[in-house]
């Protein structure tokens, strides 16, 4: 329970108080992203972010009713697409967690990857960050709270997504495993000794199992932060792309829609592969606690 | 003479060591990958697997240092 102070600490900190060093007043007048999320409306704890991933789930179950609305043994068009994406994902899964594990926890990584590849592509729609309120400044209105905001630019998501993932992980574990051993598959010894070695053993791989419980009680501070870190740092690489050229008013028009143009590529890049080792990640760990079974000839499948 | 010099350096040495460590790490992983693939030109679907998920990770660890550090 360590790790979890910490990161509702940070929690908290993205709502209160930027991070110092985050968001520092740029000398030339532009203006930085802010950290944490604005508020949206009247009321107290809708922020822009939130309004966001409400849009990008209801997208994807009206996305599912469409694909599933008269399913066909041979399917075409939106169907197809929904069965390449699911099916994929399913094959790649079960080649790197095998096939019993694959059955029970592909609803969790199958939503992971879908969901945050959604919620990435769609914070790179033109207006997205963008529109919204703002002041007037000597340089021309600039918005300092947009009406909507990349979903996972907001670290109380990618921190809620990790904590998810950490509570199933912990589900899962004590299922397969049961508690004793559970404990075990930390503490216990692996490998076999025999003798005075043996008991040495016992002695160093349970005070590893205490360096295990360490590194897996920091996974959900890296898990959150390594995709939050991304796309934050792309939203900024974006409008500081598009604010390079302040001076000639001509070229600073033409300059903040030409060159963003090649990020905004690297962008789409970064959104997919977060998505994917976000869903990589969580799979490995599920996979590193289950109970150890005989290897199989891989040559079955 | 060597403490004004180095009062003098600003930013932070934390993202700058970080980002360099980082960098490297990625490299490393785009080096050996190509390596890989060069061997071996059939197993490319795995080896870019492997090495995508060794650069996602290793280049987190400068959204650390960003993020976490004072």
């Amino acid at each position: 329970m360590l790790a979890f102070a910490p990161l509702a600490g940070w929690s908290a900190e993205t709502t209160n108080v930027a991070p110092a060093g985050a968001v520092t007043a740029p000398s030339t007048g532009e203006h930085a992203l802010s950290p944490k999320a604005g508020k949206v409306g009247g009321s107290g704890f809708i922020t822009n972010s939130m309004v966001v991933t409400w849009i990008v789930a209801l997208l994807l179950i009206i996305f599912a009713r469409i694909a599933t609305k008269n399913i066909q043994l041979v399917p075409s068009g939106v169907q197809n697409f929904a069965e390449w994406v699911v099916e994929s994902l399913y094959d790649f899964l079960a080649d790197i967690i095998g096939p019993k594990l694959v059955k029970q926890s592909f609803w969790f990584f199958a939503t992971i990857f879908i969901f945050i590849v959604s919620t990435n592509w769609f914070g790179l729609l033109p207006g997205v960050g963008t529109v919204g309120w703002g002041e007037n400044t000597p340089h021309g209105f600039e918005v300092t709270r947009p009406l909507l905001r990349g979903g996972n630019a907001d670290l109380n998501m990618t921190s809620a997504m990790s904590l998810i993932f950490m509570v199933l992980w912990l589900f899962w574990a004590l299922r397969s495993n049961g508690i004793i051993g559970f404990a075990l598959h930390l503490f216990g010894p692996k490998g076999e000794s025999s003798g005075v070695i043996k008991y040495l053993m016992i002695l160093v791989f349970f005070a590893v199992g205490f360096l295990e419980l360490l590194s897996i009680a920091f996974r959900p501070i890296s898990l959150s932060f390594r995709l939050y870190g991304n796309i934050f740092a792309g939203e900024n690489l974006l409008e500081a792309m598009s604010n390079t050229i302040q001076h000639p008013a001509w070229a600073k028009a033409v300059a903040s829609v030409v060159l963003p143009i090649p990020f905004y590529f690297l962008e789409v890049l970064v959104g997919l592969v977060q998505a994917f080792v976000f869903m990589l990640l969580t799979a490995v760990f599920t996979a590193l606690i289950m109970p150890h079974e005989e290897e199989h000839e891989k040559g079955h499948h | 003479m060597l403490m004004p010099m180095l009062a003098e350096i600003n930013g932070s040495i934390a993202v700058g060591l970080a980002a360099l460590g980082s960098a490297i790490g990625v490299a490393l992983v785009g080096m050996k990958a190509s390596e890989a693939v060069g061997r071996n030109p059939g197993a490319f679907g795995k080896v870019i697997t492997l090495a995508v998920l060794g650069m996602a990770l290793s280049e987190a660890i400068v959204f650390y240092a960003i993020y976490l550090a004072h």
